[in-house]
């Protein structure tokens, strides 16, 4: 799985300006690395202020590691509450006979992603093996940190009490009980001897020479002080807890993960030279995939118990590991990741791959569509309907437009083309106007098809070309009205599924979708706002620039309250928003406005001689915005845009307090209000900002490494 | 031959060929500042002209004003028969018919050489893909990098980049060629093989109209040179005319300053 790659092609191609320039594959002089000690003072204990700096900070760190082990493993905390409810958390009301549909979902997702990394990611070096030990030893270590820090857990009576001393039988001449009974004064003792110490080091000139002594002295102390407060935790306090021995025997499974990242990291450290540690590399995938793969092994292995909540029934086991219906689909979902990553791996240098790029980021953008209206809705079909009108409606519409592009893309249509695009708008805008009057009767997606041809119409001679060009445009025209065809009469279609609720799903799943569509419709808005407020026409940039100010100047939350509670109001009988789409709505129409004013941003960097060089060429304005300006633009507001993909996706939260179901509303008040797990809140909060917290990290990451590759900000 | 009869048979050569550039009493303001005035001047097919003059005076205006990347306000300018009026198919169809070479290159940079090249011809000519990338490379070819296809603009230097610039502009195929100050921004070892590509390119036809300040390429491969000062030209002739025997004082101090 290792593999030595020192190949300057792995350095992602770099461009002008605002991009990375090439520089010559660093080679830098080997020096070799340094010991742990040496390492230890350089960074940590080379002066007086830094030594003191390292002291209060390990033990602050030390501190509230331990508040947060201690809150998270307290005999009072009820885990149990966050497992039974997994399902209530991630899609809530969704039906448990359907859930095959779910995990389908997330293995369309995963097989996505496999491919995309594989074939499209630039992936670099990978995890150097010196990393990658390093980092298994500073897991293993800080498991071990954590085991000892813990408190003892706490003795239960038969009935599952916790036990409270009696008053007055604290027994105080124990070790540990007299370590508690002293820990302040200990700790302030010990911090000021690291004061002493530093001045007098400081005085002496021991920090100038650099020698060992400042790091074995602070060492030793800030040991000393760690001991404190975790032998202070063994005193006996108002509770009854268990010894130290059956405390770190409770622990052993623990133990084992901490001895075996240990051996682990050590064996590849110490395994390896120093200079094959440094020049090894592993790609990052498969250390992602290794520890997936550990964490699926523990689903089978270790006893994370069994707790559902099924058809209004609790079921509790607490030895066993977790159920069938868990460790079995995620089992197949990292298998299907790691089986479509290779795949993407082996097709990336081949000319399948490469004409597979354009088709898979057009999956990604159709995946939400038919994962959410295909799958997850099941829609029951009027097949009478179907073929009696869809179908011949969508034949139509791949036939007129169909021809209609092949003719408006001829090289040399000429005025012709212009008129008939122009004849083609108006009709289009007739049907629209009639709709409003009622003057006659059309099917909403015959006006919408018809629209999207007009506007076809009147960009295609900038796409015009040779023969086997304007056929691709048909085919692509025909794949457009198919895909469009297909998902309104799904959307226009009722569901098969069955739940209680007014919504399809809940939680996390509402999260995930409503942040899905939101950017999918907001980003473009976007584009066309930022593009509306460059223009040079007034009218574009007034409508834009009031659009923007508006929609950024009211609070997202009167948005949401609007559009999921008031707006259906509005509406005409018969038709009416579900809760997720408008919610969709008003998140996308603010985000827009935000995108909007990044994008701008990005314009704004494009360079004048960009647009001079694009017009000397005979670019048309689409055609330079499309193939120029756009590109450029975006990539330079890359660093923005996650931004506000990562806030979109935590401000779904405000879901919540416009009354849906969304991933912290279960947590905070339908876990709270089941007669099991009444007032229990704080485990579904701490786990609901947990996985906020993987997700926005992770996507971060992701733009970091994006921003890294396209060289942004760097001159 | 003295200098006034190399004159006279140059005139009555370039008479016999067709007009590509018509400048008839070409205005331009910005604000109230007058960049050009009453700028009068033919070029003819196949010729090269050099224009000189001072910082400011009005040569990137002028010659920007010829591809409408700026609107003159007053007076007539046709390009091969066209005239540049705000009619949109009129700007369209001399943009085809006329490159330009910039001083600071304008690569695209997100793209690959091959696909700066590339881009029009596809788009706007309507070439089909092959056929464009085949030219791409002939034209890479004869600007001698036809090695550096795959490359993106910010990994090869100046030179290079100017010469992928020039590629990129004959790949429309033009009858015009306008240059503006195509070396100024360039090392001193770099500009030989900028002009050694633009000399080859003027040996084989090409209308060109070229600002630069250099006098080397001014007198080798100039036909004629125009110089100008204060949006006005002072002065127009043959290089050997101009740089031997200029008339007026104003010529004379620029190329005094210059020589
Ligand atoms: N976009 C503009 N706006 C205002 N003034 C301009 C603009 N472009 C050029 N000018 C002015 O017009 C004059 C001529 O400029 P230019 O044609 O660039 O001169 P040259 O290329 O000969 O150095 C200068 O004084 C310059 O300041
Ligand atoms: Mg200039």
């Amino acid at each position: 799985m290792t593999s030595t790659m020192g190949d300057p092609a792995a350095t992602p191609a770099a461009t002008a300006d605002l991009w990375a320039q090439e520089r010559e594959p660093a080679q830098k002089p080997e020096e070799p690395s340094l010991s742990a000690g040496e390492w230890l003072g350089r960074n940590l204990f080379s002066s007086p202020v830094n030594s003191l700096l390292t002291v209060v900070f390990t033990l602050l760190v030390l501190l509230a590691g331990r508040g947060l082990l201690n809150f998270t493993f307290s005999e009072e905390r009820v885990w149990r509450a966050v497992k039974t409810n997994m399902r209530f958390l991630f899609t809530h009301a969704y039906p448990q006979e359907q859930y095959a549909r779910v995990w389908f979902c997330v293995g369309a997702v995963a097989v996505l992603s496999g491919l995309s990394i594989g074939l499209l990611a630039k992936t670099g070096r990978g995890i150097s093996m010196k990393k990658l030990s390093m980092n298994l030893m500073a897991a293993g270590g800080a498991i071990a940190v954590g085991i000892l820090l813990r408190e003892p857990s706490a003795t239960v009576d038969s009935e599952g009490l916790v036990v409270h001393r009696e008053p007055g039988t604290a027994l105080d001449d124990s070790f540990a009980g007299w370590i508690d009974a002293n820990s302040l004064a200990l700790l302030g003792l010990l911090l000021a001897a690291n004061v002493a110490l530093a001045v007098w080091f400081r005085y002496q000139g021991v920090y100038l020479r650099g020698g060992p002594e400042p790091r074995t002295a602070h060492g030793v102390l800030v040991l000393a002080s760690a001991a404190v407060l975790i032998v202070q935790q063994y005193g006996e306090g108002e509770i009854v807890r268990e010894s130290f021995g059956s405390a770190m025997a409770d622990r052993a499974w623990w133990w084992l993960a901490a001895a075996l990242l240990g051996a682990a990291g050590g064996a590849l450290w110490f395994g390896l030279g120093d200079a094959r540690r440094r020049n090894t590399f592993v790609p990052a995938m498969y250390v992602f995939f290794g520890a997936g793969a550990l964490m699926v092994l523990s689903a089978w292995v270790y006893p994370w118990g069994h707790y559902a909540f099924l058809e209004g029934e609790f079921i509790s086991e607490p030895g066993s590991t977790v159920a069938m219906t868990t460790k079995l689909p995620w089992t197949v979902m990292l298998v299907l990741l790691v089986a479509s990553f290779e795949a993407g791996r082996a097709l990336r240098a081949t000319p399948a791959g490469r004409r597979l790029r354009v088709p898979l980021n057009l999956l990604w953008v159709l995946a939400p569509f038919v994962l959410y209206w295909a799958v997850l809705r099941d829609p029951d079909l009027d097949w009478d309907h179907v073929l009696s009108t869809d179908i011949p409606m969508a034949l139509f519409f791949a036939a007129f437009g169909g021809l209609a592009v092949w003719f408006l893309a001829h090289p040399r249509i000429g005025e012709v083309g212009r008129v008939i695009a122009v004849a083609l708008v108006g009709v289009a805008v007739l049907n629209w106007v009639a709709a409003f009057f009622g003057w006659y009767p059309m099917l909403q997606k015959a006006r919408i098809s018809f629209l999207l041809l007009a506007v076809v119409a009147l960009l295609a001679h900038n796409f015009a070309g040779d023969r086997t060009h304007r056929m691709r445009l048909v085919v692509a025209w025909v794949a457009i009205m198919a895909v469009f065809h297909w998902l309104v009469t799904l959307v226009n279609s009722p569901s098969t599924v069955d739940t209680p609720t007014d919504a399809l799903f809940g939680g996390f799943a509402t999260t995930l979708t409503v942040a899905t569509f939101t950017l999918l419709l907001a980003f473009p808005m976007g584009v066309l706002l930022a593009l509306a407020r460059t223009s040079k026409l007034p009218i574009f940039r007034v409508l834009a620039t009031a659009y923007i100010e508006v929609f950024r100047g009211v609070p997202l939350i009167t948005l949401l309250f609007f559009f999921v509670l008031i707006f259906n109001l509005f509406l005409p009988g018969g038709m009416s928003l579900t809760d997720i789409a408008g919610a969709t709505i008003g998140f996308a129409l603010f985000s827009a406005a935000y995108l909007a004013e990044n994008i701008r941003g990005g314009l704004q960097a494009v360079r004048r001689g960009q647009y001079e060089a694009s017009d000397a060429v005979g670019f048309s304005t689409v055609q330079r915005t499309l193939f120029i300006v756009l590109p450029q633009a975006l990539r330079v507001s890359i660093p923005p845009l996650v931004g506000q993909v990562i806030a979109t996706f935590k401000e779904t939260s405000l879901l919540a307090v416009a009354g849906m179901f969304d991933f912290l509303r279960i947590a905070d008040k339908v876990i709270s209000a089941q007669s099991e797990f009444l007032g229990v809140k704080r485990e579904g909060l701490l786990f609901v900002s947990f996985i906020y917290w993987i997700f926005a990290y992770n996507m971060s990451k992701h733009s970091q490494r994006i921003e890294k590759r396209l060289g942004v900000g760097e001159r | 031959m003295s200098v006034s009869d190399a004159t006279t048979a140059l005139t009555e050569e370039l008479a016999a060929r067709d007009d590509m550039i018509v400048c008839e009493g070409v205005n331009k303001w910005f604000g109230d500042f007058q960049a050009l005035d009453g700028i009068a001047a033919v070029i003819k097919e196949r010729e090269v002209v050099v224009v000189l003059g001072p910082s400011g005076s009005g040569k990137s205006t002028w010659i920007r004003c010829i591809n409408r990347l700026e609107a003159h306000q007053e007076g007539r300018i046709v390009v091969d028969g066209v005239e540049l009026t705000n009619d949109l198919r009129n700007i369209e169809k001399i943009r085809s018919e006329v490159g330009m070479v910039f001083q600071q290159f304008n690569l695209f940079p997100h793209l690959t050489v091959l696909d700066n090249i590339m881009l029009a011809p596809i788009w706007v000519r309507k070439k089909p893909k092959d056929e464009a990338e085949e030219l791409a490379r002939s034209l890479l070819e004869r600007v001698g990098i036809p090695e550096q296809a795959e490359k993106y603009p910010g990994q090869l230097s100046g030179g290079q980049q100017q010469r992928v610039a020039i590629a990129r502009a004959l790949a429309m195929e033009p009858r015009i060629m306008l240059f503006d100050e195509p070396t100024s921004a360039l090392d001193p070892e770099m500009i030989k093989e900028v002009l050694d590509v633009m000399k080859e390119l003027a040996l084989s036809g090409m209308t060109m109209m070229v600002v630069t300040h250099e006098m080397g390429f001014a007198r080798e491969v100039a036909d004629r040179v125009i110089f100008m000062e204060d949006g006005q030209i002072v002065e127009t002739g043959t290089p050997e005319h101009f740089f031997t025997n200029p008339q007026e004082e104003r010529t004379k101090l620029f190329l005094s300053q210059i020589l």
